[in-house]
């Protein structure tokens, strides 16, 4: 058993990270070390990790404000901990990807590696305070990401960014103040313990319904922006488009993991105490983000607009797990981020080595590619297949389980997801792979040459994973269902909490 | 009457007697510049550590009951003395030939004014630390002598002398209803003689308070004298001088005019929430660093008031287990809202006054470019990486963003505003807080995001360790804030009657 294990988690990238600033031009050594321990660490976590026990497990707490009620104290269960392996794996594969960068290599990875510390922090602190301060830490790097290595519109971009999701973050904050002031310790005292304040929002006596509606409103804006979920997903495709690969993979797995990780730690505990039409709401939300989503990839000229709006499509799949109920869906829900978050990587380093490979990302202007860069092909191509849904890779199982668990609660939105958004899906990746890679070869692209190895090397082991959690999928859904099973014990379904 | 009995205002004694021999010194020796500035900071760290030695001290009355020294007006001290000595400490590599032995004395006059003012129970001595601390600042912000300069000081003095009026007028009528100079007097006679004159007495208050403090609508000289000004006097008329119109409405508002709780809760409900929204608003619009700074000042100001709001609404309210203090008071959290923020504040706006000023002095004189003008911070990452360093956490701090100082006062002072009831100024205050990012945002992306816009700048000792001071203030406060919490909650207690 390894003592602070988490605290060692969060520590070490972000020793990695001001080491690597000052480490000049060897800031890539440093930042690879320092993403390896912890992804090592995080494997450790796994075998030790007990799969069957719904309490927080590796938990440390210490006092840090007590006048405030503050405390630093973070743990993870099977929540948590499939986003924290998720973190440490990708933070790895994207510093991999990132080994030819050269503007500024010590301060690009110092950032990647904050953003790692962030992300690290939010999936696994059990204090709101601290909670707070790390989903607001997050932004401070991919702000610089987005905004110094960024395409022409990167101020724009990183402004609209950072201003958009800052405002929701306020809302949810206005939200935790008034759980934080609402409830109160036997003692008399405050907490910001999350799993007190939680547990609290079952209390009528403590919180009626008509007062948690409003703080569950502010939550959900709070994570729902983060998803992003339409109709707030404007900010995204944006930072997306102008962010360099590195920092639109990192956004995608796992920055937009955050808002994913909320929904299953804060809402879905709440979701039974507070008023019925919610569940509508945030159903229809999922779906038009599902489906508006595949519609609006379908639509997009730039490969990388086209697989940012397809996170807003497979991002919906979480909302939409998480707010059917069912066990089943739920775990689902889970696993789509957990598969989302590798998948959407090799998509957007596929879209990266695009462009710089070739210089466009405009599909129209490809064609044929995969003449020339036969290896690259073949990986993208698994990658597109795998986002589209094949069946053998992860995003199959994930998303088959959420439709599956998802039909037994909600049937009309999940009819209209699967007859709206399956083919369409299917449509949008095929033809972008189609144009870009195959046909005959445009003359202008035959000096065209395969990437480096270091991006193929990233980009393959994705597909790797992918495949072995496609086919094995109990590796993580184990700690996923117990996790479900947790969140759903107050009250097991939607017939139950009398909303259908 | 033992010499020993007031160790407690040895540090203004100090500070006083420090000044004049500055002047004398000055004009006795050449080329004192350099001896000066370090007799000045030798002083300010001398008079902290005596202020600290009394930190959270019982209320005790000086000089016929003028004077009191309590936890507030140590707080206060404190705050006015740290600014005091970043300026001073950036001001030695500015300030160092002809004239700055005027420039330190001034200084020094200046904070043993404010200090003065956080200690005064009176409204006479009140405002004899008042006009101390203006007129030696109204020569300060001429004193590089440019247009700009004295434009600026022309300005500030006349809205200050007008402000002055207005407060001394309000004064004159609380005398002439309590016949009394003592705050404590005067809050017994206005709860037995409430009538017309007491409400034309707290308008007058306000209204010459509020253009110290820089609400809304009174706010007009504050742009202009931080933009026109010698930039690390602007620091200190932002972070120091504002403060001290804070600490005297806060006694004599609270104190002494107690009695018209409602009429001032009112006042200060508005006041507070068109502070900040306009402070907020017309900063996204400047193109001048300092300009932006002063609106965000006035925005923070603001933020500030929202602490009368708080107390308006809360007092007298049962004390509750609030946070984990044991029983407190929302009125005390409140004003320990306020009490942090200030703290905060005054620490993030002299970092970036400074900032400006390291950026400033690089332009030479009679240069075409506006050395503020916002076009000339860009890439300031790599042509002064320090300063950028520093100023990119001050401008995260002034939008609180955690965990920095900036973060703790906000958030203390806005659970204060939510727990009195007054969601709608919280959400709005909050509402605030993102709106403030789009220029804090704008100066950061210039700093780091755009090309360089011109030579390296040379960063001069004497900025560089007052930004790296504040800087590690700044951080400390918002890391470790368990003890200034405690802290502000004494001082506040001062206010409130037990």
């Amino acid at each position: 058993m390894i003592s602070n294990a988490i605290s060692l988690l969060i520590a070490i990238p972000l020793l990695g990270a001001v080491l690597s600033f000052y480490a000049g031009t060897k800031a890539k050594f440093v930042a690879l070390i320092a993403s390896l321990i912890p992804l090592a660490l995080s494997l450790q976590m796994y075998m030790e990790f007990d799969k069957t026990s719904k309490i927080m497990q590796f938990v440390e707490s210490y006092n840090w404000v007590p006048s405030l009620g503050v405390k630093y104290t973070v743990g993870i269960d099977g929540i948590g901990f499939p986003l924290v392996l998720l973190s440490t794996i990708v933070s790895v594969l994207v510093i991999i990807y990132s080994w030819g960068e050269t503007k500024k290599p010590n301060q690009y990875f110092a950032l990647l590696l904050l953003n790692e510390v962030g992300v690290l922090g939010v999936f696994t602190s059990l204090d709101f305070f601290l909670f707070y301060i790390f989903w607001e830490i997050v932004l401070i790097p991919m702000f610089f990401l987005i905004g110094s290595w960024g395409g022409p519109r990167k101020d724009y971009a990183a402004v609209k960014f950072f201003i958009y999701t800052h405002v929701a973050s306020l809302v949810m904050l206005l939200a935790i103040f008034a759980l934080y002031f609402t409830y109160q310790m036997p003692d008399g005292s405050r907490t910001f313990d999350m799993l007190t304040l939680l547990a609290a929002t079952a209390d009528k006596t403590i919180f009626p319904t008509s007062m948690l509606n409003i703080i569950f409103a502010g939550l959900l804006l709070g994570f729902l922006v983060k998803m992003p979920a339409f109709p707030f997903h404007t900010w995204l495709p944006d930072a997306h488009v102008e962010a360099p690969t590195a920092g639109s993979v990192v956004l995608a797995a796992l920055l937009l993991k955050m808002g994913g990780y909320g929904l299953f730690r804060v809402i879905l505990p709440m979701l039974p105490h507070v008023d019925k039409a919610f569940v509508t709401i945030i159903a229809i939300i999922a779906v038009i983000s599902i489906v508006y989503g595949a519609f609006m990839a379908l639509a997009q000229k730039d490969i990388k607009k086209l697989v940012a709006y397809s996170s807003v499509s497979h991002m919906g799949f979480v909302t939409l797990g998480a707010v059917a109920f069912t066990w089943m869906s739920v775990t689902g829900a889970m696993f789509q981020q957990f598969s989302h978050g590798i998948i959407t990587c090799v998509l957007f380093m596929s879209a990266g080595t695009i462009q710089h490979v070739v210089g466009t990302r405009v599909i129209a202007d490809l064609g044929g590619l995969a003449d020339r860069m036969p290896k690259f092909a073949v990986i993208m191509m698994a990658g597109f297949m795998a986002s589209l849904g094949l069946p053998g890779m992860s995003g199959f199982v994930a998303e088959f389980m959420v439709l599956t668990g998802s039909f037994a609660t909600l049937p009309v939105y999940t009819m209209i997801v699967v007859f709206l958004s399956v083919v369409t899906t299917a449509a949008y990746h095929l033809w972008a792979m189609q144009k870009a890679m195959f046909g005959p070869i445009l003359k202008k692209y035959m000096n065209v040459h395969e990437p480096h190895a270091y991006e193929l090397f990233s980009m393959a082991m994705i597909i790797v994973l992918s495949l072995i959690f496609g086919l094995q999928p109990g590796l993580i859904t184990d700690i996923m269902g117990t996790a479900a099973t947790q969140v759903m014990e107050p009250v097991m379904t939607l017939t139950e909490m009398g909303v259908i | 009457m033992e010499f020993s009995h007031y160790a407690p205002l040895w540090g203004e004694a100090l500070l006083t007697i420090l000044a004049v021999l500055v002047v004398l010194l000055g004009s006795l020796m050449k080329n004192s510049g350099k001896l000066m500035g370090y007799l000045s900071a030798a002083g300010l760290v001398a008079a902290l550590a005596l202020v600290a030695s009394n930190l959270t001290i019982k209320p005790t009355l000086f000089f016929f009951d003028t004077i009191s020294v309590d936890a507030l007006s140590q707080f206060f001290k404190v705050v006015f003395l740290v600014v005091s000595l970043l300026v001073v400490i950036a001001s030695m590599s500015k300030y160092t030939g002809k004239g700055a032995d005027e420039y330190f004395a001034l200084l020094l006059f200046a904070t043993v004014g404010m200090m003065v003012v956080s200690s005064s129970v009176d409204i006479i001595t009140l405002f004899v630390g008042f006009e101390l601390a203006s007129l030696s600042t109204y020569a300060l912000a001429a004193f590089d002598r440019s247009r700009k300069n004295l434009e600026a000081a022309m300005k500030y003095f006349i809205f200050g002398s007008v402000a002055s009026a207005f407060m001394l007028f309000g004064f004159s009528l609380l005398y002439g209803m309590a016949g009394s100079t003592h705050l404590a007097d005067i809050a017994v006679a206005s709860l037995d003689n409430f009538g017309p004159a007491t409400l034309v007495a707290l308008l007058f208050v306000i209204v010459g308070f509020g253009f110290k403090m820089a609400l809304v609508p009174f706010h007009m000289w504050a742009p202009d004298t931080y933009e026109g000004a010698p930039p690390l006097v602007s620091a200190l008329l932002a972070a120091g001088s504002k403060k001290m119109g804070f600490v005297a409405a806060f006694r004599v508002i609270l104190i002494a005019l107690v009695a018209l709780r409602m009429e001032w809760y009112m006042a200060f409900a508005m006041l507070a929430a068109v502070t900040m929204t306009l402070g907020n608003l017309a900063a996204c619009w400047q193109n001048n660093v300092r300009r932006i700074l002063a609106y965000s000042s006035i925005a923070q100001a603001g933020y500030i008031a929202i602490a009368f709001v708080v107390v308006g609404a809360a007092y007298g309210a049962m004390p509750v287990n609030v946070l984990n203090m044991g029983p407190i008071r929302a009125d005390q959290l409140g004003i320990a809202g306020a009490l942090l923020l200030i703290l905060g504040h005054a620490l993030m706006k002299t970092g970036a006054f400074i900032g400006t000023a390291l950026v400033a002095s690089n332009v030479s004189k009679g240069s075409e470019t506006d050395p503020d003008d916002i076009s000339n911070y860009a890439g300031l990452a790599k042509r002064a990486p320090i300063t950028a360093f520093c100023m990119l956490i001050f401008m995260f701090a002034l939008a609180g963003i955690p965990p920095t100082a900036g973060y703790i006062g906000k958030f203390v002072l806005f659970s204060s505003a939510i727990y009195s009831g007054l969601v709608w100024l919280a959400v709005l205050a909050i509402l605030n807080s993102a709106l403030s990012l789009v220029y804090y945002l704008r100066i950061i992306s210039y700093m780091y995001l755009k090309e360089a816009a011109g030579p390296k700048i040379k960063e001069q000792k004497g900025y560089v360790v007052a930004l790296v001071l504040t800087l590690l203030a700044v951080v400390w406060i918002g890391v470790f804030p368990e003890a200034f919490i405690n802290w502000a909650m004494q001082a506040a207690a001062v206010l409130l009657p037990q």
